[in-house]
């Protein structure tokens, strides 16, 4: 397996600075994310304070982004990290359909995640919540699940499910505009219920809370499109919902860095290519030292 | 060390005056990278505790009997347990850093 030397983590401003930078520096970089780059900044209407680009849309810069990724041979990888594990002198990625990547160093520009656990949630993951379907289906062999997928690209792993779950709940936590669920297994049922909370039932057992009642099976999935920081490195030193970084963009864990949205307010678009900066230098700084 | 449990067999856990168990399974990629950190870690920590590892498909009858006895419920993978005198003193899931993994054990060893 190729071990690149840097990972970089989310292709909004914050990860594509750090992997301009990167590159730069004539390090190997893996960009993980869209080809449609962030979501975020495609939508901004109007951004006013990106130098270089007065009162330019953010389809605008994130289209000068791709040029510039382009031009310096910069690829991005569709794949969705799911849990990055630092293994002493380097790190092991594990993306989807568990498909692992190596990197001696690793920037988490992930943004910042959307939305509260449910009570309960955190209280509970890996003892009947889980949010990886994939990882933790074969526990599931003969039992039943809720799987409350909060977009569409979730449904697959509903259906995975399915194969070994005797039963499988599918709430779609969805926007409005986004299609409804179909599903051709027979035993999954789609409840378009809201998700209120989790809690611990007798026997293995755990209930979710909506709006039109309690659902009881053995696990709960949440699948989420961002994997919540202190879940996406076990280990990982966090504040809220942000990751707690130095002034040098260095985590808790050595070889980890972080930035972007996710190392905290302002949300600012140019604040997050500097910390990209920062981080990609603090990078090639610590494999340099560890040569 | 790591000594495997094999055939359902715990009895050499529940014999340990201290042994810290890491159930697995080997279709769980956080396992896989648990047991390099936990074979470092039972390295340095030899003196203070026996490390074992159990596969919960070839052991499922212990997980189950664990479950049912209300020792220890295993609902996820890598769940690492320490068991002092034969008791379940504390369990930790998913994977852990070195760094984490022997601070979280000096505290519970």
């Amino acid at each position: 397996m190729e071990r690149y030397d840097i990972a970089v983590i989310g292709t909004g401003p914050a990860g594509v600075s750090a992997a301009i930078t990167s590159k730069v520096r004539n390090k190997s970089v893996i960009l993980f994310g869209s080809k449609d780059l962030s979501a975020k900044l495609a939508k901004a209407h109007t951004i006013l304070n990106y130098p270089g680009f007065p009162e330019a849309p953010g389809a605008e810069i994130g289209a000068a982004f791709s040029r510039h990724l382009d031009a310096m041979g910069i690829e991005i990888t569709e794949d969705k990290i799911n849990a990055v594990y630092s293994m002493g002198d380097y790190f092991a990625l594990q993306g989807g359909e568990n498909a692992m990547y190596e990197a001696k160093a690793v920037i988490i520009a992930s943004g910042v995640v959307a939305g509260k656990p449910l009570p309960g949630e955190e209280e509970l993951l890996g003892r009947g919540v889980s949010y990886c379907a994939t990882c933790d289906a074969a526990l599931y062999r003969g039992k039943s699940a809720a799987v409350c997928g909060f977009s569409p690209k979730e449904e697959h792993e509903a259906s995975f499910l399915a194969e070994i779950a005797d039963k499988v709940y599918y709430i779609p936590v969805y926007r409005k505009d986004e299609p409804a669920p179909v599903f051709s297994e027979e035993n999954i049922e789609v409840l378009n219920v809201k998700p209120l909370g989790i809690e611990k039932r007798e026997g293995r057992k755990v209930a979710l809370r909506t709006d039109a009642g309690e659902l009881v099976t053995d696990g709960v999935f949440i699948l989420r499109d961002s994997v919540a920081p202190g879940q996406l490195v076990p280990g990982l030193e966090v504040e809220g919902a942000h990751i707690k970084v130095a002034r040098d963009m260095s985590t808790n864990i050595a070889g980890c860095f972080a930035c972007g949205d996710i190392t905290g307010t302002p949300y600012q678009y140019v604040k997050a290519a500097g910390e990209g900066n920062v981080a990609a230098l603090s990078a090639v700084s610590y494999i340099d030292k560890s040569k | 060390m790591i000594k495997e449990v094999v055939n359902n067999d715990f009895s050499e856990v529940l014999a340990a005056r201290t042994a810290v168990v890491d159930f697995k399974a080997v279709w769980c990629g956080p396992c896989k990278m648990m047991h390099p950190v936990l074979e470092k870690v039972s390295d340095l920590l030899a003196d203070k505790a026996e490390f074992f590892a159990a596969d919960i498909d070839d052991n499922d009858e212990l997980v189950a009997e664990l479950a049912d006895s209300g020792v220890l419920m295993i609902q996820a993978v890598p769940t690492l347990a320490v068991f002092k005198d034969g008791k379940c003193v504390a369990s930790t899931v998913g994977f852990v850093p070195q760094p984490q993994l022997e601070a979280w054990l000096s505290e519970n060893l």
